[in-house]
């Protein structure tokens, strides 16, 4: 409540507290201090009490409870974050953003909160220098300062390319309008042509005194770059290909000012060095104020390097980039915690074993021989359906007779996905499976094996997930199968959509999606459409497909018997592969229903489910999870088709590629029109997989 | 002095074998933090496989071994590390061939191809935290040791320390190839495991430049 404060409310010692606070003096002495602002006196003048004993009511109400003074989660992490940094690096002052915020980007946020911090940085009379970059123009365009006088803004360094919009001359004039300063320029360019030319610059009468101001700065203002391909140094055209191809600069981790730092903040010297006109590193350590604002996960190294090298005062930086430095020089943040909230869940992610018992019971002979004798005991099982191709219990075809002129399928990838691979062999689904090590891809020459059994002449498609290893794998196979005169065309399934953004298809994974792939390019190729056709009909079948996994418990690799990542016990998983890797997102344990609503959420957006779409669903354990289970996940994933109008077409619901005794579910949707419908409904007789 | 002949190589693989089995659980947890738990299984797997074929072989020509190692690591574990090793040999069997006989003071040479090959086929740009972030800086080590000069022991002792260090500053980085990848940002703070298991080879590799320069 605006203006009651300095009002007198009512005659001293007369009074009792109003009706809504009870006979309770706390609460109402709490109420007029927290609420309505008054001061403790004023409290005292309305409650008829003296001042101690108002000071008195407030302490007990702290005491009691009444009073509970909260920080924001998000905004306590960066204090803590902002403390061990300051402490880890002997900062003076460590401005620390929340990186999670609505509207401007991160860069522009992390700017305007170091433009906030100027007051207290810059007086009347100083000197500063500004770098330039993208952080830098964002400070500058943030700025504001009124009334100092005498100050004086000078470019860091020469000049860069004007192609880029946050050059050094804009930033120092930027700055300069923005706080009513002096701006000086450095009429050269940052990067000149030779050694000899920069002393040509140096000696001219202008330059000289513009760089005299760099050896009398207050304040420095910096950004950092990384090396990476698009980072500032690289658009502001100093680290040409040329440079690169040398190991000039195969030390440097990062850029400040112009200049090359190692991993420990160093400076690298190369040819550039003698070609720089600016604020050299060692006189930057001696300015007095040295300000370095910088955010993104690109920048961990760099920014670390220049806290290592001492090249920083105050940091102004954001709340998940300070993480990532801290947790690289393993600096468990509990210690900035204060001691009485020990309670509360670490704000680190808690890597650390959960106790107790750590070995799985598996069955399990030598644990290097399981996945040979797994494949024979299938083999065995399935001779209807499957059999070894050249002996070995690594590369797998159909047991049943196929079409001359046929094209053939191979799929593959590593064990432990059971009954992935080798239950979608057979007729109407694949000719051929290789198979790896537990989650590790097949070798080329096994993949070529398998190859050479599916090739009828009419050529063979790969089909596999999405995964560095298989690519490099399958690509190898491919170029041999071609030297033998096998046309060998690839599809990598991309169904994961949690394993990378919506535009960014190509660079998922493939996981349970894959069944239908095999069965739509399985159909295609027994009703002996050609290459081209099959290639196409699997490509469309993939593009249709979208999966998300869940886990709630890890897997255990047979080798080792230890779970592959640790889970507190209300903690799930979202977003995982078939691989035992973490997934994208931990979060709390929620109840069936509302973790099919979540993924829903996220399938229906990413495939833009409309009413009256059909669609294919695949139900699917991730190794652990029962059947019973994985009905009550179809139960409420069939209401929310339904309430979304779509129907449903297929439902499949068991084990179809697992992640060895991983306890969790993956959900794929697979959009369909009459020829994918068509495909699906057709036979097929693989082991895991028979449909008449 | 020797140089790097087969009896180098058959050496260099036992050691690194030697080495890797006994970080084979260590790797696989490093692994399963970040990706999928299998790296100690494939490089132990995978190094096992060149030794015992390096045992049943005769002797034969160092780039010849280097080929035959190449075939044996990626025949055990296909994998991710399969083919990069394999493109990793095959790379240091041209060099062999092309500069033999090479002299110890010349691993540099050796292990630039060795980290060429790891980056034609695997495309990783350096800062991707993948083992290309130790084969580069130990490989560009041994080479600026070599151009300073100095004896064999030296540039070995430096290339070791070159590989530790950057492997250390793996945990900086972001992944962005492989499984980890998935990961983003919380993939920093972890050592990658394929640094981790590149320091044990590049090492096993500059200790048998010790045994012998020494």
């Amino acid at each position: 409540m605006a203006g009651t404060r300095g009002r007198p409310l009512r005659e001293a010692g007369t009074i009792r507290p109003p009706m809504r606070f009870g006979d309770d003096p706390l609460l109402w002495a709490s109420w007029l201090y927290y609420q309505e602002g008054l001061t403790q006196s004023e409290i005292a003048d309305a409650m008829g009490a003296s001042r101690p004993t108002v000071n008195a009511y407030l302490a007990d109400a702290r005491a009691r409870g009444i009073v509970n003074i909260s920080i924001s989660h998000e905004h306590m992490r960066s204090v803590t974050l902002a403390r061990a940094l300051e402490d880890q690096f002997g900062l003076e002052n460590c401005l620390v953003v929340p990186s999670q915020g609505e509207g401007r980007s991160l860069i522009e946020r992390v700017g305007h909160a170091a433009a906030g911090i100027l007051p207290t940085l810059v007086h009347a009379g100083d000197t500063l220098a500004i770098t330039w970059g993208r952080t830098m123009l964002a400070l500058a365009q943030a700025a504001r300062l009124d009334g100092l006088r005498d100050v004086t803004v000078v470019q860091a360094t020469g000049g860069t390319t004007a192609k880029i919009p946050y050059s050094p001359e804009s930033c120092a004039t930027r700055l300069a309008d923005n706080i009513g300063a002096r701006c000086v320029p450095i009429s050269a360019p940052a990067i000149v042509s030779s050694a000899q030319a920069r002393d040509l610059l140096l000696g001219e009468t202008v330059v000289a005194e513009q760089l005299q101001y760099l050896s009398r700065l207050d304040r420095v203002l910096f950004g950092v770059s990384s090396l990476r391909p698009k980072s500032t140094i690289h658009s502001s055209g100093f680290f040409d290909n040329a440079l690169q191809q040398h190991d000039f600069y195969d030390q440097a981790v990062g850029s400040l000012a112009g200049q090359f730092i190692d991993a420990h903040g160093a400076p690298v010297a190369g040819p550039l060095s003698e070609r720089f006109i600016g604020l050299s590193l060692e006189d930057l350590r001696k300015v007095p104020t040295r300000l370095l604002v910088a955010a993104g996960f690109d920048k961990v190294q760099p920014i670390l390097a220049g806290l290592r090298g001492g090249y920083v005062t105050t940091l102004v930086i954001d709340s998940d980039t300070a993480e990532g430095i801290l947790r690289t020089l393993d600096i468990r943040l509990g210690r900035y915690v204060s001691t009485t909230r020990t309670k509360d869940a670490p704000l680190t992610d808690g890597t650390t074993p959960a106790p107790g018992r750590t070995q799985i019971k598996k069955f399990l002979n030598d644990p290097r021989d399981v996945v040979n004798e797994a494949m024979e005991g299938a083999c065995a099982a399935y001779p209807g359906h499957i059999r070894s191709i050249d002996g070995s219990a690594r590369a797998i075809g159909a047991s049943a007779p196929r079409k001359a002129g046929k094209v053939g399928i191979v799929i593959g990838g590593g064990a432990g996905h059971e009954p992935a691979f080798l239950g979608f062999v057979g007729q109407g689904l694949a000719d051929a499976v290789a198979i790896g090590n537990v989650f590790s891809s097949p070798p080329p020459d096994r993949i070529l094996t398998c190859t050479r059994f599916a090739d009828q002449g009419q050529g063979v498609l790969y089909i596999y997930g999405n995964y560095t290893g298989d690519v490099m794998n399958f690509d190898m196979a491919s170029e041999l199968a071609a030297a033998e005169g096998i046309r060998v065309r690839t599809i990598r399934t991309t169904d994961d959509i949690a394993s990378s953004g919506f535009e960014d298809r190509d660079a998922r994974r493939g996981t349970a999606g894959n069944v239908f792939v095999f069965k739509v390019a399985g159909a295609a190729s027994a009703r002996m459409d050609s290459l081209d056709e099959c290639e196409r009909l699997a490509r469309k079948a993939n593009a249709a497909c979208h999966t998300i996994g869940v886990a709630l418990e890890p897997c255990s690799m047979p080798e080792t018997r230890r779970p592959s990542f640790t889970l507190a016990e209300d903690d799930l998983e979202f977003g995982v592969g078939v691989h035992g890797e973490p997934g994208v997102q931990r979060q709390k344990l929620l109840t069936a229903d509302r973790i099919v609503d979540q993924i829903c959420d996220q399938l229906f957006a990413a495939m833009d489910l409309q009413s009256g779409h059909r669609v294919a669903v695949l139900v699917n354990s991730l190794g652990g999870t029962p059947m019973i289970e994985l009905m009550v996940l179809n139960r409420r994933l069939q209401q929310r088709l339904a309430a979304r109008g779509a129907s449903t077409h297929m439902t499949l619901v068991g084990h179809y590629c697992t992640s060895l005794d991983m306890v969790g579910a993956s959900i794929t949707l697979m959009s369909l029109d009459e020829e994918l419908a068509s495909l699906l409904d057709a036979p097929c007789d693989g082991f895991s997989w028979t449909r008449s | 002095m020797t140089g790097i002949d087969a009896p180098f190589i058959a050496d260099m693989f036992r050691l690194a074998t030697v080495r890797l089995e006994g970080k084979r659980q260590a790797l696989c947890q490093l692994d399963g933090e970040i990706g999928d738990g299998d790296h100690g299984i494939s490089m132990a797997n995978g190094f096992a496989a060149i030794d015992r074929m390096l045992r049943k072989r005769g002797p034969a020509a160092p780039p010849e071994l280097m080929r035959l190692a190449a075939q044996a690591f990626l025949g055990e574990v296909g994998a991710t590390v399969g083919p990069l090793y394999a493109s990793a040999f095959l790379e240091a069997a041209t060099c062999l061939e092309k500069n033999a006989p090479l002299t110890l003071d010349q691993l540099g040479l050796m292990l630039s191809a060795c980290a060429e090959g790891i980056r034609k086929r695997g495309q990783a740009q350096p800062g991707d935290k993948t083992m290309l972030d130790v084969w580069l800086p130990a490989s560009q080590a041994a080479q600026r040791a070599a151009r300073a000069g100095l004896p064999a022991s030296d540039i070995a002792r430096q290339t070791c320390d070159a590989a530790r260090n950057a492997c250390a500053e793996t945990a900086a980085l972001m992944s962005a190839r492989g499984r980890a990848a998935r990961l983003q940002e919380r993939s920093i703070g972890h050592l990658d495991p394929g640094a981790v298991s590149s320091v044990e080879v590049i090492c096993a590799i500059c200790d048998t430049v010790l045994e012998r320069a020494s």
